[in-house]
């Protein structure tokens, strides 16, 4: 199966940042149809039917996660994550660069479905370039008429607002990103209440990833049968899958799901001559390694959940032969303590302590013990804590201690260390 | 190079703040809630200060009806807002996954060679300012890295050379920040007291990184770790927060310790 380009479409070939060039390919007529002719709860059922699933790593139905907002309480809100900072994933930063009116338009869409009449765009503070993107074709979408006040005079108003984030991987954690949003610490909430019933200043909210509410675009123009048509039977549709590791050509690359691993593999360039494969990380820093058994299993919610791994956020990294993946599991492990908000103590003392063993693996220093104790370790952590994170520490590290015990095994040296 | 030199703080808090009013009362109408505006203000503060000051701080409190800790508390969570003066350039390059398995360590290596500084250190003429950090999202780019977060992909060591050079003339495409006060040899707060008292020099060559307490060099780290883990009985035994044998090991061990996560 060949790359579909769909929202990536024209990127690279033109420049999509202005307002004119997106209207010339047919942008923003979708927003108005949606607000001239459609109710808000058509674009609901459009986006049920066509199976559209959170793109963000949950995949949660789209439409299913609107229908729980309470139909009492008119007040709510529409929050677009655009966070993005799981390692291996680069898709939202490329979106948010290269057709941020797009974004705009599936924004404007998506508040439209769950009759919101405040949206904000919740940018990762890293960003900075893309955030000044985004606002200026925001001014040109607000002077076009398309949002604001009393929008193609249907009497429906709508404010866009932009906010960045200052650098915290957790506020991508949909309850954290509500609590940045609100100007305190990124620090995920206990759920339920989940956000549909209390988000955004205890408003019923919901949080959609930016190539989530952008696929909205696409689905009102060519229908939710175009899109459900694509995927497979539960996995529906169209995903941009960034590709990245011992590829030729690492990037983002616009499939329908399903598609196979090893397809994905040579839609990138394939592996550097001479190397031979050893694992690949299919859906970001959070997910397990699934192995060259794997390679002809559909890229999709289901198969990688089968194999023991997730679909996650879409990041794909390709390890070839030349990789230490006690380092690599350092890497992330690392990665998951820096980052961890420090709430829940098996996340944040956890990671920490088994960043350190890791440490001294990498280093040849392990000290008797240490395989099992990580094993331990991680999956003490697994299951514990307000948010994913800490959940998050055990299946990549797991994944590749089982596979390849040995490059860990190996760096042990020492006896057991015993108490002064 | 011509003024670039700040050897103290300038006091002209009262006259900044005035001026950046309008704007922020601009952002507080955005939201349905003030507090809200308080990042988007403390963006706009270090913007012109080039960090978050104090001053700064207790002026978003003032405007926002928060105390001042609430304010802080906030403010220490984020990594891109700085507490204390950093360089005029923060260089901040990727050391997520991807960058790292295709030579970003190479390059982190060369660039803290070539600076002659360690992890969250700025350089003595408060030029550059150095981070490792976490995946920038740009992973079909590595190595990567930020420069007063304009990024920069695909980096070599040439590329590299020619970036510091361009900034010390200040030639650099990427326009140098605001630099209100003259910096000191960290940004972080948590180890602050341990480095004045000369006890830690968080990633210089040899010490460990201050996420990494317990790395290379750093024995109470792992020592502890085993005894917590290793240990099962004695870690339910015992009911100090930290199971060891010897109390007085924990106060030693803390005392070594740096912060383990964040800044």
């Amino acid at each position: 199966m060949p790359v579909t380009k769909v929202l990536t479409a024209g990127i690279g070939e033109v420049d999509l940042r202005g307002i004119d060039a997106y209207r010339q390919r047919g942008g923003y007529k979708q927003w108005e149809r949606a607000v001239r002719e459609m109710r808000p709860v058509d674009v609901l059922n459009l986006a049920d039917k066509s199976g559209l699933r959170g793109r963000g790593g949950a995949g949660f139905p789209t439409g299913r996660k609107w229908s729980f907002l309470p139909k009492d309480k008119h007040l709510r809100y529409l929050v677009c994550n655009c966070d993005e900072a799981e390692p291996g994933t680069f898709k939202d930063h490329m979106l948010l660069e290269e057709t941020p009116h797009q974004i705009i338009e599936g924004m404007l869409i998506g508040a439209y479905a769950i009759a919101s009449h405040h949206a904000f765009m919740y940018i990762r503070g890293e960003f900075r370039r893309g955030y000044e993107i985004f606002c200026a074709a925001l001014e040109e979408a607000k002077r076009a008429g398309y949002v604001g006040k009393n929008i193609f005079g249907s009497g429906f108003d709508l404010e866009l607002t932009v906010h960045r984030g200052a650098g915290a991987y957790i506020c991508g954690e949909e309850t954290a990103l509500l609590n940045s949003l609100e100007g305190k610490r990124g620090e995920p909430r206990l759920k339920p209440p989940f956000p549909a019933v209390e988000g955004l200043y205890g408003m019923p909210t919901v949080v959609n990833n930016v190539e989530t509410l952008a696929y909205l675009v696409p689905i009102l123009e060519r229908g939710p049968e175009w899109f459900s048509a694509a995927g497979t039977e539960r996995s529906k549709g169209y995903k941009i899958v960034s590709v990245s590791g011992h590829v030729r050509n690492p990037g983002n690359y616009e499939i329908a799901l399903g598609t196979t691993i090893r397809e994905l593999i040579e839609i990138a360039g394939g592996l550097r001559p001479g190397r031979t494969l050893m694992a690949v990380q299919p859906g970001g820093g959070s997910s397990a390694c699934v192995f060259e058994e794997h390679l002809d299993w559909p890229y999709d919610y289901e198969s990688l959940a089968k194999a023991g791994s997730m679909l996650g956020s879409g990041a794909m990294v390709v390890f070839d032969d030349t990789t230490d993946f006690v380092k690599a599991a350092y890497n992330l492990s690392r990665f998951f303590a820096h980052e961890s908000c420090g709430q829940c103590t098996p996340c944040r003392e956890g990671g920490t302590w088994m960043t350190r063993v890791l440490d001294r693996l990498v280093d040849h220093r392990g000290v008797a013990g240490d395989f099992e104790m990580l094993l331990r370790v991680s999956s003490g952590i697994t299951g514990l804590n307000l948010c994913p994170l800490g959940d998050s520490i055990e299946p990549f590290l797991k994944s590749v201690m089982v596979r390849f015990p040995d490059q860990f095994k190996s760096r042990i040296v020492a006896p057991e260390a015993q108490p002064a | 190079m011509p003024g670039l030199e700040v050897t103290q703080r300038q006091h002209d808090f009262p006259a900044l703040l005035e001026r950046l009013i309008p704007e922020c009362v601009h952002i507080i109408a955005q939201y349905e809630q003030k507090r809200s505006a308080l990042l988007p203000m403390m963006h706009l503060f270090q913007e012109h200060e080039g960090y978050v000051s104090a001053d700064a701080m207790k002026a978003a409190a003032q405007m926002l009806d928060l105390t001042p800790a609430e304010v802080e508390s906030t403010v220490s969570f984020y990594t891109l807002l700085y507490r204390r003066p950093v360089g005029r350039y923060m260089l901040q390059i990727c050391r997520g996954l991807a960058c790292s398995i295709n030579g970003a360590e190479d390059i982190m290596a060369y660039l803290r060679e070539k600076l002659g500084i360690g992890q969250l250190q700025t350089t003595d003429d408060g030029v550059f300012s150095y981070e490792e950090v976490e995946c920038l999202a740009a992973c079909d780019r590595a190595s990567c890295m930020q420069v007063n977060l304009d990024f920069v992909y695909s980096l070599t060591p040439q590329m590299v050379d020619e970036m510091l050079a361009a900034m010390r003339s200040g030639a650099y495409s990427t326009p140098a920040m605001a630099q209100t006060e003259a910096p000191g040899r960290t940004w972080t707060i948590s180890q602050e007291s341990d480095i004045s008292r000369g006890k830690k020099s968080p990633g210089a060559v040899g010490v460990p990184l201050p996420n990494n307490a317990g790395g290379v060099g750093d024995r109470s780290g792992i020592i502890m770790l085993d005894r917590i883990v290793n240990r099962d009985v004695a870690f339910f035994t015992q009911t100090s927060e930290r199971a060891v044998v010897d109390a007085r090991q924990v106060v030693e061990v803390r005392e070594e310790e740096g912060s383990h996560a964040g800044h």
